[in-house]
């Protein structure tokens, strides 16, 4: 009796998420003529298949084995042994590791800021506002190892500015500035000049953004009584969002992948002390010669890239449907 | 029809062209031709010298024609590396002849065993005994010695003058007193550049080979000795904090050798650890009679330097060719015509090097009194074991290691990459 009821019973409700997240997508792929569009499609899908994904894919591949880059040595199967090594052996690993993580960080908060609020300053009707602005992304257009060679210099313990303004305010032992020498201080030299790069191209963005403003809604909080501070927290901030989620992402991107800077000043030394993933995947595989052991650490470079440029991609494809 | 006719016509056109050109080749085939990978030379004028020895070499031999390839030096590393074991592979390479490098390429099987060749051209008598070390050390004979390079301790005399210095050092400990003494005297007692880490590196395998001897210098760069376990690589490592910390020019590890060899242009620093190419930048740089070299005061009778030598390829079908143009090269003439080009002695014991300074007359002397070579120690490791002593090196400099750990520091990384 309870089998016959059991098989009369209606089926279960669907839910509506089940609904709309399955119907919706085969529907849109045909409604929006993703199908169609395919052929058109095909040939930069194909490039992209070739460049992008199938390095990937062989990057990964080549970090299960173990391969000198030798054409005469075999590429040896050892599964997650690298990484184990990695995560376990490597003595500069954590320390690249954690470079890496306190660079995002720091990016993201102060040349972020910086170029926020160069921006805001020079989104005014001010005396050579254009001038400043050109001086201010010219480093930005700058090739970063010209860069890591003038911040080199300036750190230079006999010639440099810095050690020149040490010496003459008195700071230290009077044998100048030795900031590239300090395993402690050097990844943090670094990080200055990666701020003087980066900070006017973010202001450029921040520019770009300021022009979305409405000048109506300023004009009227200001009607309405609204300070400086008002307009910027509740109507210049919430128009600026998507500039400042793209200005994010780029950081990130930029920060993840630092290399040209770190190569240029210290080569990741004094005792790698200043290395950063990206560059101890390069040092292991083409300085070291340990390919397996440099595609594991690009392996976790991409791994971490992923996980905070998905949600981005999430939001703005998001964003394009609404 | 007419179409029929025109391509009846192209063919017999092209048959014909193919066969003129399949005739070429037979008659270029006769010659033996030679794939010859060399390092960029150091400058134009060498460039050109070896040019002339190629032409040289054809017009004596015109079955046999050379085909040159130069490439900078990670090119041509990473051109080796990918073509070994295959037909692009050359006849005829350029390489340093320590383990770690050209040890590498002989472990796997891109060098030729040529002890057949020493015999046939009598080369054992030609070459040094410090030029023949390297070239012997896999067993058998593998690659031909080509260029040899000392490295020394130039000095500045009126600075060695000012601090009271008459003796020039002849042990390690007569290096420590002299370093102190210049200290006393307000002058930074010797100059490095430490992003470059080789440069200190320099020091600290003196110290290695001082303090240890030959013998356990070997053991200890083959993995034959504990590293953790010697006193004499603690007392390296304790030798080397104190030069670091008291001797070294300030902030040395923020620059690199060619920022810190202007200090010792200029006067500010009395010492520098060079090899004998740095004759020339003198020279540019500064009065030449104004400075000395003397040998590093080790105490074993070896000299610092390393070694490149011209390698045949195993998997070379012109071998006997590829000895042939070696012995041109390595032949009296020809090392008298390009002496001082890519070093100041040659490694042929019968070309005399002149002595025209005061420099070069003390580099002939330091050659001549060698009793054998210690290399450099990013020659003897492999690349990650370098990588590794670096930074271990870098971190007693810096004095983020107690040098009492550093030897087993270093041993646990050997131990982990076992």
């Amino acid at each position: 009796m309870s089998k016959i009821t059991a098989t009369r019973l209606p089926p279960p409700p669907v839910l509506d998420a089940q609904r709309t997240s399955k119907k919706p997508f085969a529907r849109r792929i045909a409604k929006g003529g993703f199908i169609a569009a395919l052929p058109f499609l095909a040939p930069a899908l194909a490039a992209y298949v070739v460049f992008v994904i199938g390095p990937m894919v062989s990057a990964v591949r080549l970090s299960l084995y173990e391969w000198s880059g030798f054409n005469s040595d075999p590429q040896v199967f050892v599964g997650f042994d690298n990484y184990v090594r990695l995560f376990t052996q490597d003595p500069v690993f954590w320390t690249a590791m954690q470079n890496t993580i306190v660079w995002v960080l720091l990016s993201l908060v102060i040349p972020t800021t910086l170029g926020l609020v160069m921006a805001l300053a020079l989104n005014r009707p001010i005396f050579g506002r254009n001038l400043f602005r050109s001086v201010f992304y010219i480093p930005g257009v700058l090739a970063p190892i010209a860069i890591a060679n003038m911040w080199r210099w300036m750190y230079n313990p006999n010639y440099g500015v810095f050690s020149e303004i040490s010496e003459f305010l008195g700071i230290g032992d009077g044998s100048g500035a030795t900031f590239l020498s300090d395993p402690k201080l050097a990844i943090y030299a670094i990080f200055a000049a990666f701020v003087w790069q980066i900070a006017g191209l973010n202001m450029v963005l921040f520019l770009a953004g300021l022009q979305s403003v409405s000048k109506e809604l300023v004009e009227s909080a200001r009607l309405d009584g609204a300070n400086n501070w008002n307009v910027f927290r509740h109507i210049t901030l919430p128009a600026l969002r998507p500039t400042i989620i793209v200005v994010l992402v780029l950081t990130i991107v930029h920060s993840i992948k630092v290399f040209d800077l770190v190569v240029g000043m210290t080569g990741g030394g004094p005792a790698q002390s200043s290395q950063v993933l990206a560059l101890w995947s390069y040092s292991q595989s083409f300085l070291q010669h340990d390919f397996g052991m440099g595609n594991a650490i690009a392996a976790v470079l991409l791994g971490i890239t992923l996980v905070l440029v998905i949600p981005y991609l999430i939001w703005s494809s998001k964003g394009n449907e609404d | 029809m007419r179409l029929l006719k025109k391509s009846v016509v192209a063919l017999v056109a092209m048959s014909m062209v193919a066969g003129c050109s399949g005739g070429s080749d037979v008659a270029s085939s006769d010659k033996t031709e030679l794939s010859w990978w060399v390092i960029n030379p150091p400058s134009p004028t060498a460039a050109e010298a070896q040019e002339k020895m190629i032409a040289d070499f054809e017009a004596e031999n015109p079955d046999i024609k050379i085909t040159k390839t130069n490439r900078a030096i990670d090119a041509h590393k990473d051109s080796l590396r990918t073509s070994i074991g295959t037909s692009a592979a050359p006849d005829i390479y350029d390489y340093w002849a320590g383990p770690g490098l050209g040890g590498e390429l002989v472990e796997r099987g891109a060098s030729e065993d040529i002890s057949s060749y020493y015999t046939e051209y009598k080369w054992p008598e030609r070459f040094t005994e410090a030029a023949m070390g390297p070239v012997t050390q896999y067993g058998g004979h593998h690659g031909v010695p080509w260029k040899l390079n000392g490295e020394a301790m130039f000095y500045n005399k009126a600075l060695f003058e000012k601090a009271g210095i008459t003796e020039l050092p002849t042990t390690l400990d007569e290096l420590n007193d002299a370093a102190a003494k210049l200290k006393d005297a307000g002058i930074t007692p010797i100059e490095f550049g430490g992003t470059v880490n080789w440069h200190v590196m320099r020091l600290l395998d003196t110290f290695l080979e001082g303090y240890c001897g030959s013998e356990t210098f070997d053991k200890l760069v083959t993995n034959q000795a504990n590293w953790g376990e010697e006193e004499c690589v603690t007392e390296s490592f304790v030798n080397l904090e104190k030069w670091a910390s008291d001797y070294f020019n300030p902030g040395f590890i923020g620059i690199n050798n060619d920022e810190a060899s202007s200090l010792f242009f200029t006067g500010e620093a009395a010492m520098a650890l060079e090899g004998d190419w740095f004759n020339a930048q003198l020279a540019d740089n500064a009065e030449v009679d104004n400075f000395g070299v003397f040998a590093l005061p080790t105490g074993t009778g070896r000299m610092y330097g390393f070694e490149q030598a011209m390698y045949i390829t195993k998997d070379s079908d012109s071998k006997d060719a590829a000895a042939k143009f070696l012995d041109f090269m390595m032949s009296e003439p020809v090392q008298e015509e390009t002496l001082g080009l890519f070093a100041s002695q040659s490694v042929n014991k019968n070309v005399t090097p002149t002595a025209d300074d005061e420099l070069s007359a003390s580099w002939n002397e330091i050659f001549e009194n060698a009793e054998g070579l210690y290399m450099n120690n990013d020659q003897n490791l492999t690349q990650a074991q370098t990588t590794e002593y670096w930074r271990i090196q870098n971190l007693v400099v810096t004095g983020a290691l107690d040098p009492e750990e550093a030897g087993s520091e270093f041993q646990k990384f050997l131990d982990s990459s076992n």
